[in-house]
């Protein structure tokens, strides 16, 4: 209490909002300087507003006050104990009282692993806000339920990074997030994954494209993977236009080995835009693409004139 | 154990294939780091110091033979995985400027190892639990120099290794 001579205790200093809130002040005169005289007036003040209690003598010499709001509508609010003394209303105890909802469960979970350190960035939404101090972690384990492991997101941020030390890879890892505040635990769906299943690759590198064979509707591309692909299998898609084309042409099943592409039936004497992407081949259905390349451009010769 | 048809040990032997080249890529890097900046780069202009040095070569002869068997076979490749993750600490003296690429080989061993045991586990084979950190004592060196040929042993010894494992996997992928 405040000044010693009061103590307030409640029900729960956190509740359900809209749940009912009880509270009891106890005030024991002799050890408040100033009230020995006559009778001690308990008043109740939500805030700053006024709110009737109950009084009755305790035990002791005590005086006690009870309260009951049937539903505290506050998602925080202070409630204070006061006494009156020489005409004016004395603050002699507070309690803080919060009030909110059990966490929602965190939505759309999902992960990318970055291959330029191999952290495994996981984000998702956490829904409705629960008004209430929550604890947000991302949790992982392997998939024996060995030791739980995982991050913990910035406040008022919903994503977080798993070092690649905590991590497995190339075996299914279980990944959830798990939110916890003073109403309850929500978690979110458990992501069985490999980890190598949601790297996120860069984009390979148009090196060079020409008309071969010669004289030809054809073209060869050749290209590079990118760098930390080399030991991976890849699957790639390579598409290109000419700019008055309104879509894309797509070239799928590119297989993933760096090296050449030939594609035939461009016009002769166009200049066309080229773009090609990879992701892991791998059976997850998560496997990520690539961004597209940055775009190359390659004009075709003109057609060679038809003898008469 | 028939498991040519198994899906789920095909799925372990793709995955950890590549994890292989992965740890192979991993290890020539460290290979070009000791030739770049040691200028140590070729096995036959140190057989006489070899003579010298004693450094671990992990049997693997389990994974050699035409008709091996899964179980031994894998058992030899954690326990070389095991050796060598120690003899590691031999190479992280050594190129202390590389700590984070010996960090990951080291990470990547240990992951490699345990996704064994957990398919061995998976195939009711018996297996072992290595403790997490290696309690072998590291091999000591009459000298700076040796001490980096003894590095660059490890090195080409543990690449060897690996060919032969990711060998065996493929051998088994292939059935």
């Amino acid at each position: 209490g405040t000044l010693g001579c009061a103590s307030v205790t409640v029900g729960s200093p956190i509740v359900p909002l809209g749940s009912a809130v009880t509270a009891s002040c106890t005030v024991q005169r002799e050890l408040c300087r100033g009230l020995e005289q006559g009778k001690v007036r308990i008043r109740w003040m939500l805030d700053n507003k006024l709110v009737a209690g109950s009084q009755r003598q305790g035990p002791g010499g005590t005086e006690v006050s009870n309260l009951t709001l049937p539903r505290f509508n506050h998602t925080q609010a202070r409630l204070w104990c006061c006494v009156e003394w020489n005409g004016t209303k004395q603050r002699v105890g507070m309690a803080e009282i919060r009030a909110g909802y059990p966490p929602a469960k965190p939505l759309n979970l999902s992960c990318v692993l970055n291959l330029s350190d191999y952290g495994l960035t996981c984000q998702w939404e956490q829904g409705t806000d629960s008004h209430l101090p929550t604890s947000v972690v991302l949790k992982c384990t392997g998939s024996r339920a060995q030791e739980v492991t995982g991050c913990t997101p910035r406040e008022g941020h919903s994503h977080c990074t798993v070092p690649r030390r905590l991590l497995q890879l190339y075996r299914q890892m279980e990944i959830w997030v798990s939110a916890t505040n003073a109403l309850g635990t929500a978690e979110s769906e458990h992501l069985c994954i490999d980890p190598m299943d949601v790297a996120k690759l860069d984009p390979p590198t148009l090196q060079s494209i020409q008309s071969i064979p010669f004289q030809t509707d054809c073209i060869t591309l050749a290209w590079d993977l990118a760098w930390g692909t080399e030991h991976m299998e890849l699957q790639c898609e390579l598409r290109y236009r000419a700019p008055e084309d309104s879509a894309w042409a797509l070239v799928t099943g590119i297989s993933g080995r760096a090296g050449t592409a030939q594609r035939c039936g461009f016009l002769f004497g166009t200049q066309y835009h080229f773009q090609m992407r990879c992701r892991r081949n791998s059976a997850s259905a998560l496997a990520h693409w690539s961004e597209w390349s940055p775009c190359r451009s390659y004009t075709t010769h003109e057609k060679a004139p038809t003898g008469k | 154990t028939e498991l040519s048809g198994d899906q789920d040990f095909q799925l372990f032997l793709q995955r950890n294939l590549e994890f292989t080249r992965k740890i192979r890529g991993d290890v020539a890097a460290l290979q070009r780091v000791v030739c770049d900046t040691l200028q140590l780069c070729k096995e036959d202009e140190l057989l006489l110091v070899r003579q010298h040095l004693d450094i671990a070569q992990a049997p693997l002869e389990q994974c050699h033979k035409r008709t091996f068997q899964a179980e031994t076979c894998f058992s030899q490749i954690r326990a070389g995985l095991h050796i060598y993750q120690g003899s590691l600490a031999t190479i992280q003296a050594l190129l202390p400027g590389h700590a984070g690429l010996v960090e990951t080989l080291q990470l990547d061993m240990a992951n490699l190892s345990s996704n064994i045991q957990q398919q061995m586990e998976d195939l009711d084979l018996a297996t072992v639990t290595y403790p997490t950190e290696n309690q072998d004592p590291l091999p000591t060196f009459s000298s700076h120099f040796h001490h980096q040929v003894g590095g660059f042993f490890i090195l080409a010894n543990f690449q060897r290794f690996l060919e032969t494992a990711y060998r065996a996997l493929r051998h088994l992928a292939s059935l």
